[in-house]
């Protein structure tokens, strides 16, 4: 019965999506646009695909940055109206999105700051999905305390950051403790709320969440070795709506070295089917960001539910990064 | 001779009307006003839909009767001449060309760097526009042509375009510079302005009378800075500037978090909008102090300040030096605005002297890029430096592009290009020339399918057809002259509204189709007439012929009466003149009667429209030379159509002549049968009862009509198997023949009289799928000619539904206001007559007029067309710098 006024709320923005999805470039793009070689080459593809004449009123001699800033912008604008357009519980939803762009901008800024680096040199370099109005002061906290009560308390990320208030000054290992904190907490309270909703949406959702809550659990532990954080620290930051939880957990949480991870994740078939050194290799993430899109992409298979939206914005931001690859290594070929 | 035929049937169709309506005027006069009318409009071009007479089979002129016949041509142009020669095709607009490397990515082609130098031009341009528009200055558009330009001159043009660039650059970006000192000066007055009132406060605390004209915030009468202990301000420091309004809750909240409170904050709303020196945008500020004690808070502020893009500025602490820094703030924006007033004036004499010609060079960018795009699609031919191209063009108009091509190799003087017709398979695109007039009938057709290469274009009889068929639905002279007086304005101010370019969807819809509009609302009012319907009333014109002829006595006694069509006193013995008497009007059973009448109308219409539908059918199978379709297919479908239902409008013809008022006997009007039930009886054989001995009625209408009848339904039921068999028959043996003949000529395969080679076995028809196909057709059309037939009611049940809510308004809305007497009647019919009017137009003449528009649309595609017109083929898009244009400029 829900399912059947889907649409009334829904609907036009699940249209509008697979439109958006549609428009997602092809095989047969990146094969010609790895062909390209000139930036210029490179704009005259993309004009026949669904960006359009978005550089058209660039001036010829393209900047790289530039192209890298249309491409995100694109993505923000269709992103930006479809949130304008959202109503409950799809607006809730779209926010939910937006924070884990907030907590990777303010990890990035803080960690700028620490190297001493200027605010507006670094702002370029934030997803713009993630910005808050008070982004640019972050740099007056100087302890975690501070970034709380300072800047983040008002922001809807106060939520999740209630376990990482210290007054330890903040350094390289705290920041990344941070980030996993706030992470697990928002990757917990992202899954509980889209349990709440209920019908295809939980389904799916919940699927989705709990596979990046394990992919996070291993990568925690695979990027702790070698580092001075404890184990039991470690365990702290994992997020626990995955299916790892808990015997997977508590496994990964003993670990000594990589080849005690990969027993953890034999146990478990989703990670080792794709194929097997898959998590030998998993620093570079990469693999493991396709074994996820592939996951995402089947997300689009199913209606009535609001993961649609957000198994487009992963392909999306994946095309913008592959392009990137495409521009970096036309211009250093020159 | 063929045409000849058309024209009979087509005049049986429209004289079917007439006869009816008894208007005397010659089909062959109707005619030739239509064709005056049509030559009218294109006194250019003679082809207009007057000249199907003209028209013989496989004629070359150009017609609307069938697409224009095509030829396939290779052009082998020099690589120096290529470009004219392209640039003259161009204005021309006749030539097709077709893509040779589909494959080629369009950052591979040959041409690449040219189309790239124009997209660079385009975007200068589009920049110098911009700004053009931004400044408001009005862009002349004189509608000249200019031809596109030599490739050499395009470095002018460069150059050109790169210097004004440059220039406007510069211009703006000095204008910028000196905007954003401007800007800072502004926001600098405005701080030593509003900052000089908080000082005055702390000096002058609100509770000590000091100078009435000072500016006290309501809510902060308690002042911190009225402490004694803060009194002192050389220990505090402060630190002024200037924020975006919307930005300063925020930025308050995170001053008062970071720095726990121990700041003071005042901020007071610069009144006037600002001007983003970036943008250009009108934006809303604040200006805000900060007081604070410490060189930690200062850091902290700071940063707080920076990370809201908040400007601070310095601001003198002594109340002398804040005014004499005022004073030079103001006499530096006054030069400054003399500098920056200098600067706009440049560059509205740089850009008025550019809009003069931007039109043209856009046309000329356009032009160049839309040239090379062609280019790009044409094969490189290595050995002698040549372009070839492949490319459709109406047969009628090689000499017109050969003249072009000429024309072309002049201009670049090099050795002339060679157009060679090629012979193909390929089916050739559809090309109807169209004028204004027919262009909107003809998108009609063409928005169903567009016509197969050379069959019968359906367009020529719908201009008549459709606007007959809507009036049918839509007669009424009132809503009819709304609707022409519309499409005739439309059609008068043609040239001054079509130079208004708009993107308006609705309008553009109505606008191209004003002639439709126009005719439709002419034809409406004729209907109108001959229903005699205004407003739901009608014109007593010529007298009625009814009179009503009782005494006073018969009046009083009775609540009902009957005029008497027989009586002489009643009815004087002939019709009214043209149309319906307006006695109907008024009488109680105005329903019944126009209900028969018009139902009979519509299903002989739809008869006439559906038989001629079928009859074109032969014109289609004799031009592609399939005469078995015409014995397999035409000949039965045609005595099935008449043996049921053109048998159907005689009976109807029968009865209205025959039975009638004052015939005695068997033909009186009590007598007459039903005709419905007639024909109901036919089709299930059903025979009547003898004769009742007490009347004089006879249940036939004619002797031996159930004897004809039998024959008639016999005769329709074994067209079906006939539809159904012969065809696939008749194939087969053709098949085994073929194959015969080509295991005589040992697999060769076999030339046919065409001159084409068919391929052994390739003609292998999969029989399955030649009997399924068939089964369908005939299914189709047996069963469609009866649900066609009920499908034309349609003309009935609209133009009922259209009288009863035209009678319904004038009933519950305008009668309220003509039956109120006094002077309150004047006042209210006044308002009455406004919604009146506005209902009609909005429900009635929009509505109903949408409303039997789709549906006539709907007669035309499925009942009218499904009878002959295949609809596979594909338009000819030539390659025209008109059309291009056109595009480029909807989308700028």
């Amino acid at each position: 019965m829900l399912d059947s006024l889907f649409n009334i709320d829904c609907g036009y923005l699940e249209g509008l999506c697979r439109g958006f999805k549609n428009g997602i470039l092809k095989q047969t793009d990146y094969l010609n646009l790895v062909q390209c070689e000139t930036l210029d080459d490179l704009k005259l593809h993309l004009q026949s695909t669904d960006y359009g004449n978005f550089l058209s009123n660039e001036a010829s001699p393209l900047q790289v940055s530039v192209i890298d800033d249309k491409l995100r912008d694109k993505l923000v604008t269709e992103f930006q109206h479809m949130r304008n357009h959202a109503v409950e519980p799809l607006g809730t939803f779209l926010d939910y999105i937006t924070y884990g762009y907030m907590i990777d901008n303010i990890v990035l800024l803080i960690t700028g700051a620490l190297h001493q680096r200027p605010i507006s040199e670094l702002m370029p370099k934030c997803h713009p999905l993630g910005t808050f109005e008070q982004i640019e002061a972050i740099n007056v906290a100087s302890t975690s305390n501070e970034l709380y009560n300072a800047v983040l308390v008002d922001t809807p990320l106060a939520d999740f950051f209630g376990e990482c208030v210290s007054e330890q000054d903040l350094d390289e290992l705290n920041i990344e403790i941070i980030r996993n904190t706030l992470y697990k907490a928002y990757l917990e309270s992202f899954y509980s709320y889209c349990k709440s909703l209920g019908g295809i949406t939980a389904e799916v959702m919940c699927e989705i969440l709990a596979f990046e809550a394990d992919r996070r659990a291993f990568i925690i532990t695979l990027n702790s070795f070698g580092t001075e954080l404890t184990k039991e620290d470690r365990a702290k930051l994992y997020p626990t709506c995955g299916r790892l939880n808990p015997d997977g957990l508590a496994a990964l949480a003993r670990a000594d070295d990589p080849e005690n991870v990969k027993q953890v994740a034999e146990f478990y078939a989703v990670f080792m089917d794709p194929n097997a050194d898959n998590l030998k290799n998993s620093r570079t993430e990469n693999e493991d960001l396709f074994t996820f899109l592939g996951v995402s992409m089947k997300l689009f298979f199913l209606s009535v539910c609001l993961s649609v939206l957000y198994s487009y914005l992963l392909p999306k931001n994946f095309e913008i990064k592959e392009v990137g690859w495409v521009i970096d290594s036309i211009t250093s070929a020159h | 001779m063929v045409i000849a035929c058309a024209l009979k049937i087509k005049r049986i169709l429209l004289c079917g009307p007439r006869k009816i309506f008894a208007i005397h005027r010659s089909p062959e006069k109707f005619y030739a006003f239509l064709r005056n009318f049509a030559l009218y409009f294109n006194s250019r071009t003679a082809v207009t839909i007057g000249t199907v007479g003209a028209q013989g089979e496989g004629g070359t002129m150009g017609s609307l009767f069938r697409s224009e016949e095509m030829a396939l041509c290779q052009l082998f142009l020099q690589s120096e001449s290529a470009y004219t020669c392209v640039s003259e095709l161009g204005e021309l607009g006749l030539v097709q060309f077709r893509d040779l490397n589909p494959d080629v990515n369009a950052f591979q082609r040959k041409f690449v760097n040219e189309v790239r130098r124009c997209d660079e031009m385009e975007r200068k341009l589009r920049y110098l526009e911009r700004e053009i528009r931004k400044d408001g200055i009005p862009v002349l558009d004189t509608g000249e042509n200019p031809e596109a330009p030599m490739p050499r001159e395009m470095i002018d043009l460069e150059a050109t375009y790169e210097k004004l660039e440059n220039e406007l650059k510069e211009v703006n970006s000095n204008a910028e510079a000196l905007k954003r000192n401007y800007l800072e000066l502004t926001e600098l007055k405005h701080i030593l302005k509003k900052t000089q009132v908080f000082f005055d406060e702390a000096m002058y605390p609100p509770n000590m009378p000091y100078d009435q004209d000072v500016y006290f915030d309501d809510d902060e009468r308690v002042n911190l800075l009225t402490d004694p202990a803060l009194q002192n301000l050389k220990h505090i420091g402060f630190v002024a500037g200037v924020i975006f309004r919307e930005r300063l809750p925020a930025f308050e909240r995170m001053l008062w978090r970071a720095c726990r409170g121990n700041v003071f904050l005042r901020q007071a709303e610069i009144d006037d909008p600002l001007e983003d020196p970036a943008t250009g945008e009108q934006v809303y500020k604040s200006v805000f102090i900060i007081f604070f004690q410490g060189d930690q808070l200062k850091m902290r502020v700071k940063k707080i300040c920076e990370g809201f893009r908040a400007t601070m500025y310095p601001c003198p602490e002594a109340p002398a030096d804040r005014r004499e820094m005022a004073m030079g703030v103001k006499t530096r924006l006054d030069d400054l605005n003399t500098v920056l007033s200098q600067t706009q004036d440049h560059r509205h004499r740089v850009l008025v002297s550019a809009a003069r010609n931007i039109r043209a060079w856009m046309m000329k960018v356009w032009k160049i890029k839309a040239i090379y795009h062609t280019l790009n699609m044409f094969n490189l031919d290595v050995i002698q430096n040549g372009l070839i191209a492949e490319c459709w063009i109406p047969v009628a108009d090689l000499e017109v592009v050969q003249l072009a091509l000429r024309r072309g190799t002049e201009k670049s003087g090099s050795l002339p290009a060679i157009l060679n017709r090629l012979s193909t398979l390929e089916s050739p695109p559809t090309f109807h020339r169209t004028n204004k007039f027919t262009k909107a009938f003809q998108a009609l057709i063409d928005a169903y399918g567009v016509a197969s290469y050379r069959e019968i274009n359906p367009a020529p009889y719908t201009i008549i057809t459709f606007p007959f068929l809507f009036s049918v639905m839509f007669g009424d002279v009132g809503h009819g002259m709304i609707m022409a007086l519309f499409g005739g304005w439309m059609v008068w101010r043609e040239k001054p509204l079509s130079a208004k370019k708009t993107d308006n969807e609705i309008w553009n819809i109505f606008f191209g189709g004003r002639y439709i509009i126009l005719l439709m609302g002419l034809f409406s009012m004729y209907t109108g007439l001959i229903y005699n319907d205004v407003f739901s009333k009608s014109l007593n014109l010529f007298g009625s012929h009814w009179h009503i002829g009782f005494n006073d006595t018969d009046l009083r006694h009775n609540r009902e009466l009957g005029l008497d069509p027989a009586k002489s006193d009643h009815y004087e013995g002939d019709p009214y003149p043209f149309g319906l008497d307006p006695m109907w009007q008024i009488s109680l059973n105005k329903i019944n009667f126009y209900n028969s009448y018009k139902m009979k109308i519509s299903i002989i219409f739809g008869i006439c429209h559906m038989m001629f539908g079928v009859i074109l059918s032969v014109w289609n199978h004799r031009f592609f030379n399939r005469p078995l379709n015409i014995y397999s297919l035409f000949i039965p479908q045609v005595i099935f159509l008449c043996s049921l239902f053109v048998y159907l409008v005689l009976l109807v013809f029968h009865k209205w002549v025959w039975y009638g008022a004052g015939a005695e006997n068997s033909v009186s009007p009590y007598c007459a049968p039903s005709i419905l039930i007639t024909f109901i009886n036919m089709v299930l054989m059903k025979g009547y009862q003898e004769q009742d001995p007490e009347s004089d009625c006879n249940p036939y209408m004619f002797a031996g009509q159930f004897g004809f009848q039998r024959f008639l339904l016999v005769v329709a039921l074994i067209c079906v198997p006939w539809m159904l068999c012969m065809k696939p028959y008749f194939m087969i043996r053709e098949n085994k023949q073929r194959a015969m003949m080509t295991a005589a000529n040992g697999g060769e395969g076999i030339v046919e009289e065409g001159g084409e080679v068919v391929a052994a076995g390739g003609e292998q028809h999969d029989m399955g799928e030649v009997w399924i196909h068939q089964g369908i057709h005939t299914i189709e059309y047996v069963l469609g000619s009866v649900s066609h037939t009920a499908s034309y009611l349609r003309l009935w049940a609209l133009s009922l539904a259209h009288a009863q809510l035209s009678e319904v308004l004038w009933g519950m809305v305008l009668r309220i206001g003509l039956t109120a007497g006094g002077t309150l009647g004047g006042i209210l019919m006044y308002l009455i007559f406004a919604a009146w009017a506005c209902l009609t137009v909005a429900i009635l003449v929009l509505m109903e007029g949408l409303s039997a528009f789709l549906h006539t649309l709907r007669l035309h595609w499925v009942e009218f067309q499904s009878k002959f017109y295949e609809g596979q083929g594909y338009a000819f898009i030539p390659f025209a710098f008109e059309t291009i244009l056109e595009q480029a400029e909807t989308t700028v």
